[in-house]
């Protein structure tokens, strides 16, 4: 009985512990600065954009098809 | 065998070392996964899926681009094809 | 030898399964850009619709059968009722469940003999064929593509789905080998991300939205202007109306999905920086980062597979055995569909508890657990799957301290021995925490009712990441020559 109450409470320890491993662990991240952030935004905006358009205008192609056919 | 050797001292910290090093080549000897085992594969960040060019029907990687670019316009000419020729399906 | 393994079952179809051959000579930075292109817009291109389905109007038909998983759809790539129906959903599910098997060693597989692990790659590709097929079977005879076929129309649709599927795990693969950078199934999912999130804001394409022929534009940002001086809406309903229409992206969604990828970003650049030091060379010191999401979008990735095999197998019991009869048992256990706007089939409870809401405001009035279940399951099978990745994928600690000791380098004020043990502190409590961080990301995005979009974009900007970080390794090893760059103009950031 003891045991099981026991380990009851181990299971309900685990997210706790988990929580606070995981909160420290992000205290001492080493966090961008709002000047590198912005700078990684805009690289990967920018990237993202640019493919994204590339495919968007293959994709393009896809209506006049459509068109042809349905 | 006569006489029971003393605990702790030189002995217990030699075997000790024997079993951490077996212990580390046991988990050297079976790797989980192919990256582990040191030929590449997937990483702790991407999903990598070929690594080893397995016995089979060998395929040029161009060869593959064409096709199947040519199975979709097949599927795009079975279209015209269902059109032309009215409730075909 | 005893005992059976798994793996020898790809043996009898290894002489019909096609290969992509190696490269013989190692492929330059420019070449692997093009394949990696050129392979994600073939298959961006394969989003073409089926041929076969059933011709009449959804309207006529008094309960069609409609999209079932609707919200797993960006996460995969996947199109309704096109070639890609289920995107590259069997090639990153069978990848991943066979690693994960395998580090798990349920499946016995030794990697170090080189013919397993051909065996062990033919047959996660088996595998992912064989879930193309199954898969299109379950959505031909549930009525999917309507409700009366003809064997040859179920042959044809068979022949497009697996076939289509096939080629996607070819395109997959020829990227893998070497082609492409690393990736196949990330570089098409970052890719077909991409496109969706562009034809989302600035799509031109107009599609019909109501009966009497009006057309809006797919992009959230174009509608906004077209509708500003639309005829048949006035100049503020048209703003409103760009802002909240549920039936195609609107501006609201399109700035949430923005905010998350930022979070993304804010989150991928949070890192502990352990200082080393090389041991051949004195006064070489430099820092070594450990990234919060340690294993990137691969939680997330996991967590959805798990959802769609959830959600499959409850379209299978449902539709296919209970015909989504609400009197049955299976129904009344499993829960049934509704369908919404005759486009979509919105999971009722308790099925309804592992599925996004399809606003906020059916969150709180309609599934007012849901936030608290899905969310759960999320972080848990996302922090239980980034631990058991961090351990088997060859970056866990012990591999790491291993890769040090070769290079020689150590950690500063450690020992050498003590390296493995000061990176089993970091390496698991960073891949849990980072993969539970994003999955709560996840979960808060889909909760607004982002129906996929905000998990995929997730995946999109992480996969993207992940990506990004061994193509810059690639192009300072290829010495900055590339014509490409050149062209473009673009200098490295």
């Amino acid at each position: 009985m003891a045991k099981s109450g026991n380990q009851i409470e181990k299971l309900a320890e685990a997210p706790v512990e988990f929580v606070k491993d995981g909160s420290a662990f992000i205290q001492k991240c080493k966090k961008p600065n709002s000047k590198d952030f912005t700078k990684i935004v805009r690289a990967v905006g920018i990237g993202f954009l640019a493919v994204g358009v590339i495919g968007y205008a293959i994709k393009l192609v896809h209506i006049p098809i459509r068109y042809l056919i349905v | 065998m006569s006489t029971p050797t003393p605990p702790g001292g030189h002995r217990t910290l030699q075997k000790r070392r024997q079993a951490q090093s077996a212990k580390e080549k046991q988990q050297k000897q079976s790797p989980a996964s192919t990256r582990q085992a040191g030929f590449g594969g997937s990483s702790n960040s991407v999903l990598k899926l070929y690594t080893d060019e397995a016995n089979g029907l060998r395929v040029d990687p161009l060869v593959v681009l064409f096709l199947a670019v040519g199975f979709i316009f097949s599927v795009v000419a079975l279209h015209v094809v269902a059109k032309v020729t009215g409730k075909l399906f | 030898m005893a005992g059976f393994r798994l793996i020898e079952l790809a043996k009898p179809f290894l002489p019909l399964l096609p290969e992509v051959e190696l490269p013989y000579e190692k492929i330059g930075f420019d070449d692997k850009v093009v394949y990696t292109i050129i392979a994600a817009l073939i298959y961006v291109f394969g989003q073409f619709p089926l041929v076969g389905m059933a011709k009449a109007p959804v309207e006529e038909v008094s309960s069609p059968v409609l999209d079932p998983i609707y919200f797993l759809r960006g996460a995969f790539a996947a199109e309704p009722k096109t070639l890609l129906e289920f995107g590259i959903f069997p090639v990153v599910s069978s990848a991943l469940v066979m690693q994960v098997l395998a580090g798990l060693k349920l499946v016995k597989v030794n990697f170090k003999v080189r013919q397993d692990r051909e065996l062990f790659q033919s047959c996660t590709k088996l595998f992912s064929i064989l879930q193309y097929f199954v898969l299109a079977n379950v959505f031909i005879f549930s009525g999917y593509y309507g409700s009366d076929l003809t064997v040859f129309q179920i042959a044809l649709l068979n022949v497009q789905l697996v076939l289509a599927g096939f080629f996607v795990t070819l395109l997959v693969e020829v990227i893998d080998k070497g082609y492409g950078f690393t990736s196949g199934s990330m570089a098409i999912t970052a890719v077909t991300i991409a496109t969706n999130f562009v034809g989302d804001v600035f799509g031109v394409n107009q599609l019909p939205v109501d009966s009497e022929g009006h057309t809006e534009a797919q992009g959230a940002v174009i509608n906004l202007l077209q509708s500003m001086r639309s005829s048949h809406k006035s100049f503020l309903g048209g703003i409103v109306g760009a802002f909240n229409r549920d039936y195609l992206p609107n501006l609201t969604t399109t700035l949430l999905v923005v905010v998350l990828a930022a979070a993304v970003c804010l989150l991928n650049n949070f890192r502990v920086e352990l200082a080393i030091r090389s041991t051949r060379t004195r006064g070489v010191n430099n820092v070594y980062p450990i990234r919060l999401l340690y294993i990137g979008g691969l939680s997330v990735l996991f967590s959805y597979v798990i959802l769609f095999y959830i959600h499959i197998a409850a379209f299978v019991l449902v539709q296919l055995v209970a015909g989504n009869d609400p009197s049955s048992v299976i129904y009344k256990i499993v829960g049934g569909y509704a369908s919404s706007n005759n486009l979509l089939y919105v999971p009722q409870f308790p099925l309804s508890l592992l599925t996004p809401p399809k606003s906020v405001w059916d969150c709180v009035t309609r599934q007012p657990l849901t936030p608290m279940t899905f969310t759960t399951f999320l972080v848990l099978t996302g922090a239980w799957f980034a631990n058991l990745w961090q351990r088997i994928s060859g970056s866990s600690a012990r591999d790491i301290s291993a890769q040090f000791k070769e290079q020689g380098i150590t950690l500063t004020g450690h020992r050498e021995q003590g390296i493995s043990k000061e990176l089993e502190k970091i390496v698991p409590v960073a891949s849990t925490t980072g993969a539970a961080v994003l999955a709560v990301l996840v979960a808060v995005g889909e909760l607004l009712g982002l129906k996929g979009k905000g998990a995929s974009i997730i995946l999109g900007v992480s996969c993207g990441f992940s990506l990004l970080e061994l193509i810059t390794v690639e192009y300072q090893q290829s010495g900055g020559q590339s014509a490409l760059t050149q062209v473009l103009g673009v200098s490295g950031a």
